[in-house]
């Protein structure tokens, strides 16, 4: 059973602006979807349509094989958790451990201090516990919000920009964070860079769905950047900029480590050249 | 009003500051409840007071429960100057009709009112206050709708907070007479679109609220117990405010009187 399935799914804004249009998606379960496409795509619309937050005007969607629709809403994002853009559009409560305590209070989950326990020891604000979280940095906020989506031990994580707004440091140390769960998520962002490091594989939207695949077939395909509006990542970039000078590149890098791996491999091709 | 004072003058408005003097008494260490039901007690009591003398000496309780709470006397100044120009209103017009004595005996009576709930407001971390509101029964949707007014409150003064940033920062300046008719333009505007902007800002509040759970009520997580200190604290405000009824209906004889 796919955790998350789409069909034919559209919305339309009150003004007739239409948002999203016949997007055909499934998310198997324990798998990671980046949902990539410029401002105004579409992106955080769609994650809240899975979340029950908007209806689709048209289409089918389904949470863990049942039917999204105003009545089921409620019960099914019990399954998900969101994390919005801007963290304080999320946290409530007045001290760290109390807001990640917030959602399985709600919910009348058991064991709550072991849940809180483990998501702010997953998170890194063990130490913040007792903080207020609006004197956070912004980072920690975004933890602080992360933290309190884990208490609530949701199968599906639906990420609105995870890594805007952070500064370098802290979007690694997000990043890293994030690849160590194991829960099924989507990721709407339009940071081709984060999106490789943690997606299994990405769609590209513009409204309309403009392609599938991995983020490396995506920014291999120039004609795909182009027509929904995205710009190349810088490695990708540069490896380009390399072919073009006579240093051929098997594929496109999007993260560090395939950047490496492509250098090496360039490296070793030119050492075999003019020693043969 | 602070708020908007504030923002009349180009103040910046930071919504942690309004619970920024909270932790410096040692009121907030202190159970919500024993805080809330003995200050309203005495608040209570003091409205009742009609004898000068006692209305005297609870004015005199109150400025001693707000010396003793450790909180800055400038805050609580600050605080009580906002409120000023009501007492002001009430006792002129009780002085008018009443003649001066009965006038000073409002603005006294007032005054200890109103400083007794600044001792306990500027003592007590807004959420604590609202929880201790839900754990004395008050029914749910009054604490929830306290709690969202709290918060949309909140989101009204950082929007408004970015907006002065940015009108500043396009040469704006602040600090201009209400009769500037560009002055008074330009702040409306601001006015409108920070409502319009905190409008969307309340929008994905409600759906985060949403996205954890959230039906009806904020359940606070961990219930503490009244320890021996609150209700120390608790009978010494109940003593006092009893006491100064006792007085005022000469139940007791006022020790002082000639």
């Amino acid at each position: 059973m796919a955790a998350l399935d789409m069909r034919d799914l559209g919305f339309r804004y009150d003004d007739g602006t239409e948002a999203i249009k016949g997007l055909t998606l499934s998310v198997a379960q324990g798998e990671r979807v980046a949902v990539v496409g410029p401002n105004g795509a579409g992106k955080s619309t769609l994650l809240h349509l899975i979340a029950g937050f908007r209806m689709p005007f048209s289409g089918d969607l389904t949470v863990m094989g049942k039917r999204l629709d105003k009545n089921s809403a409620d019960g099914l994002r019990r399954h998900m958790g969101l994390l919005f853009q801007d963290p304080d559009d999320q946290i409530f409560m007045p001290t760290v451990e109390e807001d990640a305590a917030f959602g399985p209070v709600n919910l009348g989950l058991e064991d709550i201090p072991g849940r809180v326990a483990r998501a702010l020891r997953s998170t890194g604000t063990e130490h913040l516990a007792k903080r207020p979280p609006q004197r956070l940095s912004f980072g920690m906020r975004k933890r602080v919000a992360i933290a309190g989506i884990l208490a609530m031990d949701p199968g599906i994580l639906l990420l609105d920009e995870p890594t805007s707004g952070l500064d370098p440091r802290s979007r690694s140390q997000l990043i890293a964070l994030l690849k160590g769960m194991r829960q099924t998520m989507v990721i709407a962002t339009h940071d081709l860079e984060a999106a490789a490091e943690l997606a299994d594989r990405a769609v590209v939207l513009n409204v309309r769905p403009v392609a599938e695949g991995t983020i490396r077939q995506i920014v291999s395909d120039r004609a795909v950047l182009e027509g929904a509006g995205l710009e190349m990542p810088t490695l990708p970039k540069l490896l380009g900029r390399l072919e073009e000078m006579g240093y051929p590149v098997e594929s496109l890098p999007v993260t560090m480590e395939q950047a490496l791996a492509e250098i090496s491999r360039m490296v070793e091709r030119e050492a075999e050249r003019r020693s043969g | 009003m602070t708020m908007v004072l504030g923002h009349i003058k180009g103040q910046h408005f930071r919504a942690h500051h309004i619970d920024e003097h909270a932790r410096s008494s040692w009121l907030w260490r202190l159970d919500a409840r024993a805080k809330l039901v003995g200050v309203l007690a005495f608040v209570v009591a003091a409205a009742l007071m009609t004898r000068p003398e006692l209305v005297l000496a609870s004015l005199c309780l109150a400025l001693l429960m707000a010396a003793s709470s450790m909180i800055p006397a400038s805050h609580l100044a600050r605080a009580y100057l906002a409120a000023a120009p009501f007492i002001l209103i009430a006792s002129l017009s009780v002085g008018l009709y009443g003649g001066l004595g009965k006038g000073l005996a409002m603005a006294a009576r007032t005054s200890a009112c109103v400083i007794a709930l600044l001792v306990l407001a500027s003592g007590t971390e807004t959420f604590a206050l609202f929880a201790g509101l839900r754990r004395l029964r008050v029914p749910a949707l009054v604490t929830t709708l306290l709690m969202l007014t709290y918060k949309f409150i909140l989101l009204l003064g950082e929007e408004l907070s970015r907006m002065m940033v940015a009108r500043k920062a396009r040469g704006f300046r602040t600090g201009r007479s209400l009769a500037d008719r560009y002055g008074l333009k330009v702040l409306s505007y601001t006015a409108g679109m920070v409502l319009v902007r905190a409008s969307g800002r309340a929008d994905r509040t409600y759906e985060g609220l949403k996205s954890r759970g959230f039906e009806k009520d904020f359940t606070g997580w961990r219930s503490v117990g009244v320890r021996a200190v609150d209700w120390a604290f608790l009978a010494v405000l109940i003593a006092a405010s009893a006491s100064l009824v006792l007085f005022q209906l000469e139940v007791v004889a006022w020790p002082l009187s000639t």
